[in-house]
């Protein structure tokens, strides 16, 4: 926890200081005009409420919710915001996940994207850096919400010296066993260090079963283990790769991967292969995977299930290595498109969907909130999956906040892929790795 | 005749046919020719998805973008492409002509149902198609493919990941191509073979021939103009694939699958790098432009059936 | 010419393990889809024991707005052939017909722009769909599928013009008919069954796009047949009982109209001189 204090706390004071100095050169986006305008943060709902239907603006906003969440987007949080702000309509449009990023950029381009839009936390940086987002920071009320909300899924909005959304909810990932392997493995609770899950593991492996549940060659499937074993992958400024990417620590976590795949006790899903994560770990063939808090809401969800999460599973934290207990920060944000017909209301609307109430209802279906009342009031919810996940949290990291991040993450899942495939040394692909991206950081 | 008179009879021409032509012409030039020449200008740009954004003038720096990638993407999918010629025409060929000639055996019973079974992946979906391939070929034994060929038959040591190998991954994309497309020259060829007189058979039947020679000697050299069409049509398409990539493995594993389409895809709106996408479209334009130029008007002129 | 009876058993084999390859996987996805348990890959004993039932169909024709998609897919894909048809046989028409300076020019520019990967195109075309305030609409959808495509069918088509008879228009032009009666009584309903031909390719290419009705189309009810099918594609787990009963449904149309037409497929097309190279 002290570091990632550290760690935000450097982002927060260049932040502040790199905004005070953005709003004297005014950027001439969406964002100015919204500025510009008066007030219309939550305190004046009251006012708005004399407006007559056919004045009511339609605000359009995109989501990739579930099906659940969904349900509960349109039957509480749509009503409840349209009693708030009589004068505002919201337009709800589920897209499919599939080709998302396309759309959004035809959107864009074509000055066709909608009002708002709940994205996921990576993209920020680097629509933010194409201009298509508002500046959020210079609009009144945000020092609010900024205040209410977690550091860290914060910071997943900042570029180059201001914030540009707001983290509408968070997640991470902890790691979840299946009870019946465990106990197969000799153990009772789940293990607290990575030395204890490599022994379970090693002790499943006669047994034709796998122990380590990376579940894939990406940013999101390696960041927790690698960062668990003491790797990292850019300083704390975000700005140098090289002597961290390819450090003797970094170097040493990557191989302990790779040796760990050699000896047969990662799940073949890692490289693509099958059973997938949920099978394995439902049919007790995996003993563990790291998951988000959607491992349970979907699955408890679902119709004449014979499989019981709560029942069948144990979670803990992700095991401690030589970096301590480490996840990866996920979630989405809710952003403002630059070309927004509507800046003013959208950004009402983010405010109000930042407050603790909205942040509860959404915190029903599982998600967890970013705003820290609501954060709180979680655990107090009869949410039976949920305290874990919040626990991980503290401690976990998010991917790199810059724009270049999707190009790194690139170059990232590449090297690492080489070096477990034995097709590179680790060194050699973390050396090199460090290069490219020293190269795109200037 | 003198120049005007020429000019003259020009415009006439083109006023007679223009009634015809005018709605394809300007359809043409706006959503297809434009959005090329487009391209052709956003190669040299530094290109912004903003709506107003400047798009300064960068020269070939997107060029050189392409080429010194230190993963060598361009070159790997170049390769791909002409692998993907090679892997998939010969096969598709000699499956198309070897089915219709079986099919148009005369004791053969039912052939429009044949042909229509071999036809039908032809009028599916490929976003369909694509789902059912992966589902077939999903990892473990619980992918069909794996089930039969490991499991049942231990034709394979163990069970394959087929998406996560980069010779397995391509295996699987040459295998959905070929089935998805092999019944076009099937039925291509089963309605040449309607034209080819039937006394050149009886005649190699008096001279003993049996029916391997029939098929190498008679009906392969009188097929062939019908074949130069098929294997240009063939190799038209297998430089093309996009779906075949783009579904099935999206360039994985470690964009080692890709081709160029599928790449200038993902180049472009996954990173949102426009300019050097562009610019591969470009190259590949003028490629496929080089490679075609001989036979252009020829597969111009010809009937697609 | 005699087969004897062993050639003959090795070349209905040989048809018909073809035949079981094309037809399997159809099989097995309609197999599929009467599977229930959900979110996990349906292993192929499973698959092999399932008892037919409509509870995925039901399910996936009541959820996520299917049956208005399935609609919508349907006037999109209809305008689309009717209009792509005529087009397309009216530019045949003046190809092939006329002689006009310039022709060969326009042929191989045309040609050019069908070899071309056309995926990055998405981007101009949008802006102009958008300058023409068509962002939205089925006619932004229409202009492009139809102008889109208006080349390749002019090819498809020509090759059946250019093999119509002159003789054929002289009576229309005793009776003092002009280009457009020979186009209306002699060319159309001479080339029918390559008319039938290309409507099912259209209705298939139509029918089954995304990337463009996805990129257009930005209210949900104006939505497409393909966008419902990815949106069984779930972002955590696929449900392949689901996802494949929307398929078959999605197919359904599409393999119905080519039954219907496939009688008269390309049966005329290759007379004598369509064999020639």
């Amino acid at each position: 926890m002290g570091s990632m204090r550290k760690v935000f706390g450097g982002v927060m004071a260049a932040a502040l200081a790199a905004s005070l100095a953005a709003c004297g050169s005014g950027n001439g986006n969406g964002g100015g005009d919204a500025a510009a305008s008066p007030s219309a943060g939550a305190t004046d709902s009251g006012g708005s409420g004399a407006e007559t239907p056919k004045d009511r603006v339609k605000l359009e906003y995109w989501h990739t919710y579930s099906d659940q969440e969904e349900k509960v987007l349109t039957e509480k949080i749509k009503p409840a915001f349209e009693k708030a702000y009589p004068n505002i309509e919201l337009q709800l449009t589920r897209m499919p996940y599939e080709g998302l990023k396309q759309q959004v950029i035809a959107g864009v381009a074509g000055d066709a994207a909608p009002d708002l839009m709940r994205m996921d936390i990576v993209w920020v940086p680097e629509f933010a850096s194409q201009g298509a987002l508002a500046k959020l920071s210079d609009l009144e009320g945000f020092d609010e919400v900024k205040a209410n909300v977690f550091d860290g899924p914060l910071a997943t909005n900042f570029y180059d010296g201001a914030y540009y959304g707001v983290p509408v909810n968070t997640n991470t990932k902890v790691a979840i066993y299946n009870k019946k392997t465990l106990e197969e493995a000799g153990l009772t609770e789940a293990p607290k260090t990575m030395d204890e899950l490599v022994k379970a593991a090693e002790t499943l492996k006669s047994k034709g079963k796998f122990g380590l549940g990376v579940s894939g060659v990406n940013a999101w499937g390696l960041a927790p283990w690698f960062w668990s074993l003491g790797g990292k992958i850019t300083n704390d400024d975000y700005t140098k790769s090289d002597g961290f990417l390819n450090s003797p620590e970094s170097v040493k976590a990557l191989e302990t991967l790779v040796s760990w795949n050699a000896k047969g006790l990662i799940i073949p899903t890692m490289l693509g292969g099958e059973p997938g994560v949920w099978d394995g770990l439902k049919s007790g063939d995996y003993l563990m995977t790291d998951d988000g808090p959607w491992f349970y809401s979907i699955l408890m969800n679902e119709k004449d299930a014979k499989f019981d999460p709560m029942a069948e599973t144990v979670r803990g934290l992700m095991p401690a290595g030589a970096g301590g207990s480490r996840s990866v920060i996920g979630g989405e944000d809710l952003v403002v498109f630059a070309n927004s017909k509507h800046p003013k209301e959208a950004w009402t609307f983010a405010q109000w969907m930042m407050t603790e109430e909205p942040q509860k209802i959404m915190a029903e279906v599982g998600l967890i909130p970013s705003n820290k009342a609501a954060a709180e009031a979680m655990k107090q919810m009869d949410i039976p999956f949920v305290g874990e996940f919040v626990q991980q949290l503290e401690t976990a990291l998010p991917r790199t906040p810059i724009p270049q991040w999707g190009e790194m993450e690139g170059i990232f899942n590449l090297s690492f892929e080489k070096a477990i495939r034995g097709e590179k040394k680790p060194k050699e692909a973390l050396d090199e790795a460090a290069k490219q991206i020293d190269a795109l950081l200037k | 005749m003198s120049p005007k008179s020429r000019f003259a009879i020009g415009f006439r021409q083109w006023m007679a046919v223009l009634p015809y032509i005018a709605l394809g012409l300007i359809g043409t030039a706006v959503f297809v020719l434009y959005p090329m020449i487009k391209n052709i200008l956003i190669s040299f740009q530094n290109f912004s998805i903003m709506p107003n954004a400047s798009n300064d003038w960068v020269g070939f720096a997107n060029y050189a973008k392409v080429f010194q990638d230190p993963n060598g993407k361009f070159w790997i999918a170049l390769r791909n492409t002409f692998l993907n010629v090679i892997a998939t025409v010969p096969v598709n060929w000699f499956l198309a002509i070897l089915f219709a000639v079986l099919i148009n055996a005369k004791f053969v019973k039912y052939k429009i149902a044949f042909r229509t079974i071999y036809y039908l992946p032809i009028v599916t979906s490929w976003i369909i198609i694509a789902l059912l391939f992966k589902y077939l070929f999903a990892d473990g034994d619980g992918g069909f493919v794996n089930y039969i060929l490991h499991k049942q038959l231990g034709l394979l040591p163990q069970a394959i990941s087929w998406r996560s190998n980069y010779w397995s991954a391509m295996i699987m994309i040459w295998l959905f191509h070929i089935w998805k497309t092999v019944g076009w020259g099937v039925v291509i060829y089963m309605a040449a073979l309607q034209g080819v007189p039937k006394d050149l058979y009886e005649a190699a039947d008096i001279d003993g021939a049996n029916a391997g020679q029939r098929f190498w000697h008679i009906t392969i050299p009188l097929l062939k103009p019908i074949s130069i069409f098929v294997v240009i049509n063939l190799v038209n398409g297998a430089f093309g694939f996009f779906p075949q990539v783009y579904f099935i493995t999206k360039g994985g594993p470690m964009d080692q699958t890709q081709v160029i389409p599928s790449l200038i895809y993902t180049q472009a709106f996954e990173h949102l790098k426009f300019g050097p996408a562009a610019a591969m479209g470009f190259m590949m334009g003028i490629m496929v432009f080089l490679l075609t130029y001989s036979q252009m008007t020829k597969i111009g002129k010809q009937r697609m059936f | 010419m005699k087969t004897s009876l062993l050639g003959k058993i090795a070349v209905y084999a040989a048809i018909l393990l073809g035949a079981l390859l094309f037809l399997f996987p159809f099989v097995y996805m309609i197999l599929t889809t009467f599977f229930l348990g959900t979110n996990t890959l349906p292993k192929p004993d499973e698959v092999f024991h399932v008892t037919p039932n409509y509870t995925n169909y039901a399910t996936v024709w009541n959820k996520n707005h299917f049956t208005t998609y399935f609609m919508n897919s349907v006037i999109v894909t209809s305008v689309a052939m009717v209009g792509s048809l005529f087009l397309g046989a009216l530019t045949a028409y003046g190809f092939s017909r006329f002689a006009f300076p310039g022709k060969e020019f326009v042929f191989r520019i045309f040609l050019l722009t069908m070899m071309i990967p056309g995926v990055i195109n998405i981007i101009p075309q949008f802006v102009t769909i958008k300058g023409l305030g068509l962002v939205n609409t089925y006619w932004g959808l229409w202009l492009i599928y139809i102008a889109g495509g208006v080349v390749g069918n002019m090819f498809f088509l020509r090759g059946f013009f250019e093999s119509i008879p002159k003789e054929l228009e002289e009576s229309v032009l005793i009776d003092g008919g002009g280009s457009w009666r020979i186009f209306w009584n002699i060319y159309l309903p001479q080339s029918l069954p390559a008319m039938g031909t290309l409507a099912i390719f259209i209705f298939q290419g139509t029918w089954e796009e995304y990337f463009l009705a996805l990129t257009l189309i930005k209210s949900e009810a104006l939505r497409t047949l393909p966008i419902a099918i990815l949106m069984f594609n779930d972002k955590y787990a696929t449900n392949y009982g689901q996802i494949f009963a929307a398929s078959m449904i999605a197919l359904l149309p599409v393999i119905l109209i080519y039954m219907a037409f496939q009688k008269k497929f390309v049966q005329s097309g290759f007379n004598e001189g369509g064999v020639k190279g």
